[in-house]
């Protein structure tokens, strides 16, 4: 049987993680957080939230690993967080993305059993119009991206993008 | 080589806000070191058809919690077909949610669209079900009667591109 299409594969460069999970607060977590990294010009690249009634809410975030320590510093100040929050991090992940034909479903399906018989682990997935990111250890990436390789049809030549630029917010407002 | 490119937006600029209403809401939780049966159940081809419109997942305490949003036939579908399968997990079915989504000329490039976002709703009391931010898009999954008012807000927060 032939593999699925995919149309490319993106990686990103290296990131950090942060996990922050608790019970149901009258504080707006989400806007409070994303304000606090806003202040610190920390540019989020990967963000899931569910506020799963059930269990818990959760907020998973990830930005460069360059703003690890200062990321890390102001969530975890007193009062950063509702009551009862914790937190949680990874210091080295990675994204990988993957762009679909069609089957995004399926595709998630394959690539979980090809990632998982190689012990790559999955930290978060979010989808976008076109296309389905993984969060991964970053030291992973290359033979994750080999998983996916061996796992669906690619178009000929095509090499996972590698971004070679890192943009950085400058101080410098225009108009001033 | 470092290249240092300087911007800055008084709105921030996005090229539309776009919605899909009617749509079913399916969570579910898994163990992590189950995660290859659970790709083989998802891989199966019965499922090659199911056009997801929404999918995030977290990891935590061992365990990964998924949440799709498909079109209401699909969706219920997806689910029977989920609590029959899997077994004992948590579950989660709601009816109808809508999708707001939007991306712009420098979303993942800056910082400042999250707080943007997520305090223009607070602000606005919209509560969000479930956000996935990736690829330089934003995606807000909303209580279904909450969608124009957020289309409201948002348009107002963000400078939509003529």
């Amino acid at each position: 049987m032939q593999n699925l299409k995919v149309g490319g594969l993106k990686q990103s460069l290296e990131l950090c993680q942060f996990d922050l999970r608790g019970p149901d607060s009258s504080e707006k977590t989400v806007s409070k957080i994303s304000k606090l990294l806003a202040s610190q010009k920390s540019n989020i690249e990967f963000l899931t939230y569910n506020p799963n009634t059930n269990r818990y809410h959760q907020l998973t975030l990830c930005v460069s690993q360059d703003k690890f320590s200062s990321t890390s510093k102001i969530l975890k100040k007193d009062g950063s967080l509702p009551t009862g929050w914790q937190i949680t991090w990874r210091e080295h992940v990675g994204i990988l993305t993957v762009f679909p034909h069609h089957s995004p479903i399926k595709i998630l399906g394959v690539i979980m059993v090809s990632w998982g018989a190689k012990s790559i682990p999955i930290y978060g997935i979010a989808t976008s119009l076109s296309a389905i990111s993984f969060v991964t250890d970053y030291h992973c990436i290359d033979k994750a991206v080999e998983a996916i390789q061996h796992s669906f049809q690619l178009p000929e030549n095509r090499a996972p993008l590698k971004p070679e630029i890192r943009y950085y917010q400058s101080d410098i407002v225009k108009g001033e | 080589m470092e290249t240092i490119a300087v911007y800055w937006e008084p709105r921030i600029k996005t090229y539309s806000f776009q919605r899909l209403t009617d749509l079913a809401f399916v969570e579910f939780s898994y163990p992590v070191h189950e995660m290859k049966s659970l790709g083989e159940i998802l891989s199966r081809d019965e499922l090659q058809d199911v056009k997801t419109k929404f999918m995030i997942a977290q990891e935590s305490d061992g365990d990964i919690s998924f949440v799709f949003c498909l079109p209401h036939k699909e969706g219920k579908d997806f689910h029977e077909s989920l609590e029959k399968d899997l077994g004992p997990t948590t579950h989660r079915y709601i009816y109808p949610v809508a999708i707001i989504f939007f991306h712009g000329p420098h979303f993942g490039d800056r910082y400042g669209i999250a707080d943007a976002t997520f305090s223009t709703l607070s602000n606005a009391d919209i509560e969000v079900i479930a956000s996935g931010c990736s690829s330089a898009s934003v995606f807000l999954v909303l209580v279904q009667d909450d969608i124009d008012k957020a289309e409201k807000v948002l348009g107002e927060a963000f400078e939509v591109a003529k």
